[in-house]
C-alpha cells in the first residue's frame, strides 16, 4: 500500500481545471449541428427531418424546429447537406428550461409548401 | 439440394440425414436447414452429441411461429441455422437436451406465447411485470404471466433473501440481485434484468437497415461496435451484400479499440471493486487516453456512427492511431504490471467467482468468461469474418476460471489488440459502403465484441424492410453465469468484483 500512495503522489492531478481553463480534448468531439438559415428551404427542411434518426428536426410551416435535447449530435444531417448544416462546436448544453432547448430556425430559402 | 463440402460426420449433412430436413441456404459463412417440428427434439439430440454449440433460440411470428436456433459448428468453422414452423402453441423442452436454451425459452414465452411440453416454470426475463395486452411484444402475450424466479424470504429456517437493487450505486446500471444468504456466504443469487427493457428488436420492425444501425448503437454502448457490426452482417448476408475490402478493415480497427477500452475499464472496475483508489485512478487515466484515442481516430469516443449496412461511414485517422495508442496502452499496461504485483489486489482476485470449463460449456457463455475457463472459442477465429481470416488474433485462453484468469485473459487480449490495430492500418483501411438493394432475405451476422459473440440475424421484406430483428448481444449469454459464478465459495464483498470481471451490461441483456 505505501507503494501505491507513492505512486498516487508521484502522478500528481491529472484533471483539468475545467471550467476556469477550457478543455482541449472537447475540440474533436461531435457536437450538434448549426443551421444556416439561408440555405435551407421547405424541401431541403423535409430531407433533413426525415434523415434524423431522433426525431430532432421537424418543419413547421416556414420555420425548422430543432430540439437540442433530442439531438444525438450523429451527424446524419450534416452528412445530407454540409453546405447547410456545420457542426455548431457547442458541447455546454445545460439550460434552466426544456423549452429553451428548442430552436425556431426560420427558412429564408424557397417558398412553404 | 446443394451439396456441401467439406462434411464432417455429426454435423450438417447427418443432420438433414437424422431429420429429414431440407437444406433451405448455404453461403456466407452460416447454413440454414429447414427442421420439422416432429423430429426437432432429434435434430437438438443429434447436434449437441456431435459437439455443436447451441449460440442462440429465438422466434419470429407469422401465420405460424417459427423457431430458430443457432448453432456453432467449429470443425466446419461456419454456423449452422435450424428453422422449425411451430404448427402448435408447444415444441419440445429443448433446455432438457442443451441447458444453455432456457433463458431464450422463457424469452420466447414472454414474447410470442409458445413454450415448451412439460409445463416447467418460466422465469420473466426482459419484459416488466406490468406488460399487459396492449404492451409492446414481438408476437402474442402468454396465455399465463412469466414467473418471478425467486426464493422466499426465509430459506430453510438460518438463510433469508437480501434484496439488493435495481438502483445501486451511482453509474451502475439498473439491476436487482436476490441475494440469499446465511450471514455471509451466498447461498442463492437471482437476478433482475427487466428494468432496462426498450424493446429495441420490437422497435427496428418496419424500419431500414440504416435506421436499424442506429438502434443497435444503442442496445448496449459499450459494445456499439460489435452488435452494430454483427446485425450489419446480417444485412450484408441477406441482401448478398459484400462490403468494400478497405471497410472490413475499418470495422475491425474499431472492434479492436472497443474491446481496449472495455478492458481498461474492467480493470478500473475491478480496482473500485477491490477499493484499491489509486490503482482506479491509473486505469482510468489509461481509459480516458483511450477514449480520446477513439474520438480523434473515429470522432466519437465510443466509436458510435462507424459501422453502416453495408460498409462504414468513418475512416479511422491514421496519423491519430499510430501517434496516441502506443502511450495510451502504455500506460494501461503500467498500471496492470503494477496491480499484478500487489498482492493485497491479486488476493482478492485469485480463486473468486469461479467457474468451470464445464459450467461455460453447459451454460453457452462466451468471451473472456468462457475463455478464462479453458473454452476457446472466440468468432474472430472460429467463423473468422473477412478481415481477420488475413488477420488472425492470437487466442488469449487460462485455466483457472477466477476473476483473476479472466483479467488475465482481458489483458493479453489488449495487447493482441495493439499490434492488430498496426496490421490493420497498414493493410489499407479506409472508408466506402456498397449499396444495399431493397429486396426480401434473411441472414445472420456475427461479431467478437468486447464481451464476446454477437449475434444478429434480420429476416427483411420485398422493400428491404425489417420485418424481424433478434440482437443477441454477448451479456445475453454471459449473466446466465454469474449466478454460478457468485455462489462458487464466496462472499458478499466478492460479489461486486465477481461483475466487474464478467464486465457485462444489463442494457444488452434486457435491450
Amino acid at each position: 500500500m505505501p507503494l501505491w500512495f507513492a505512486r498516487g503522489i508521484r502522478r500528481g492531478i491529472v484533471t483539468t481545471h475545467y471550467p476556469a481553463r477550457p478543455e482541449r480534448s472537447a475540440a474533436g468531439l461531435p457536437t450538434p449541428p448549426a443551421f444556416r438559415a439561408a440555405s435551407i428551404d421547405a424541401a431541403l427542411a423535409d430531407r433533413l427531418t426525415a434523415v434524423c434518426p431522433s426525431q430532432a428536426l421537424h418543419r413547421d410551416g416556414a420555420a425548422l424546429i430543432f430540439d437540442v435535447g433530442r439531438c444525438t449530435a450523429c451527424g446524419r444531417c450534416q452528412e445530407a447537406a454540409p453546405w447547410a448544416v456545420t457542426p455548431s462546436g457547442e458541447f455546454e448544453l445545460a439550460a434552466t428550461s426544456r423549452a429553451h432547448l428548442v430552436k425556431q430556425i426560420r427558412l429564408a430559402a424557397g417558398e412553404d409548401r | 439440394m446443394t451439396a456441401l463440402q467439406p462434411v464432417p460426420p455429426g454435423t450438417v449433412a447427418s443432420l438433414l440425414g437424422v431429420t429429414g430436413g431440407e437444406l433451405i441456404r448455404d453461403g456466407g459463412g452460416a447454413v440454414t436447414v429447414q427442421v420439422p417440428a416432429a423430429r426437432l427434439e432429434a435434430a437438438v439430440h443429434h447436434l449437441a452429441a456431435a459437439g455443436a454449440r447451441l449460440a442462440d433460440l429465438f422466434a419470429a411470428d407469422g401465420e405460424q411461429v417459427m423457431l430458430r436456433l443457432v448453432w456453432g459448428l467449429h470443425a466446419e468453422r461456419r454456423y449452422l441455422i435450424t428453422q422449425t414452423p411451430l404448427g402448435s402453441a408447444e415444441y419440445p423442452p429443448l433446455s432438457d437436451i442443451a441447458p444453455a436454451a432456457f433463458v431464450e425459452e422463457c424469452e420466447i414465452y414472454e414474447q410470442f406465447g409458445v413454450r415448451p411440453v412439460g409445463g416447467k416454470p418460466l422465469n420473466r426475463v426482459a419484459l416488466p411485470p406490468h406488460a399487459g395486452p396492449d404492451f409492446p411484444r414481438l408476437g402474442h402475450q402468454p396465455l399465463q404471466a412469466p414467473q418471478e424466479a425467486h426464493a422466499p424470504h426465509a430459506v430453510g429456517g438460518q438463510a433469508f433473501e437480501f434484496p439488493f437493487g435495481p438502483v445501486r450505486q451511482a453509474g451502475v446500471e439498473s439491476l436487482y440481485y436476490g441475494l440469499v444468504t446465511s450471514g455471509e456466504e451466498i447461498v442463492d443469487l437471482y437476478l433482475f434484468t427487466w428494468h432496462k427493457h426498450r424493446g429495441v428488436e420490437w422497435r427496428m420492425q418496419g424500419r431500414s437497415p440504416g435506421e436499424a444501425i442506429f438502434l443497435a448503437e444503442r442496445v448496449e454502448g459499450l459494445s456499439a461496435v460489435g452488435v452494430t457490426w454483427s446485425l450489419a452482417a446480417a444485412v450484408e448476408a441477406a441482401l448478398g451484400v459484400e462490403p468494400p475490402p478497405a471497410a472490413q478493415l475499418t470495422r475491425a480497427i474499431a472492434l479492436e479499440l472497443e474491446r481496449l477500452y472495455n478492458h481498461a475499464a474492467a480493470l478500473a472496475a475491478l480496482c473500485q471493486a477491490t477499493g484499491l483508489a489509486v490503482g482506479q485512478a491509473a486505469a482510468e487515466i489509461a481509459l480516458e487516453l483511450l477514449l480520446r484515442v477513439n474520438a480523434a481516430a473515429f470522432g466519437h469516443r465510443y466509436l458510435f456512427g462507424v459501422i453502416d449496412a453495408g460498409g462504414v461511414r468513418r475512416a479511422p485517422d491514421p496519423a491519430a492511431l499510430r501517434g496516441g495508442l502506443p502511450s495510451a496502452y502504455g500506460e494501461l499496461r503500467r498500471a496492470a504490471d503494477a496491480l499484478l504485483a500487489t498482492n493485497s489486489f491479486m488476493d482478492r482476485l485469485e480463486a473468486t467467482g469461479i467457474l468451470t470449463a464445464e459450467q461455460a460449456r453447459r451454460l453457452g457463455l462466451v468471451g473472456p468468461v468462457a475463455r478464462a475457463c479453458g473454452v476457446p472459442i472466440d468468432s474472430r477465429l472460429d467463423q473468422p469474418p473477412a478481415p481477420y481470416a488475413a488477420h488472425p488474433p492470437a487466442l488469449a485462453v487460462r485455466e483457472a476460471g477466477d476473476v483473476l484468469a479472466r483479467l488475465r485473459v482481458m489483458l493479453d487480449e489488449a495487447a493482441d489488440s495493439v499490434r492488430l490495430i498496426r496490421h490493420l492500418l497498414d493493410a489499407g483501411a479506409g472508408t466506402g459502403t456498397a449499396p444495399l438493394p431493397a429486396t426480401r432475405g434473411s441472414g445472420l451476422g456475427w461479431a467478437e465484441s468486447p464481451r464476446g459473440e454477437a449475434l444478429a440475424w434480420v429476416g427483411l421484406d420485398d422493400a428491404g424492410r425489417i420485418t424481424r430483428a433478434r440482437l443477441r448481444p454477448a451479456s445475453v449469454r454471459n449473466w446466465r453465469g454469474f449466478d454460478d459464478a457468485a455462489r462458487s465459495q464466496n462472499v458478499f464483498t466478492d460479489i461486486p468484483i465477481i461483475e466487474a470481471s464478467f464486465w457485462l451490461t444489463v442494457a444488452g441483456t434486457a435491450r
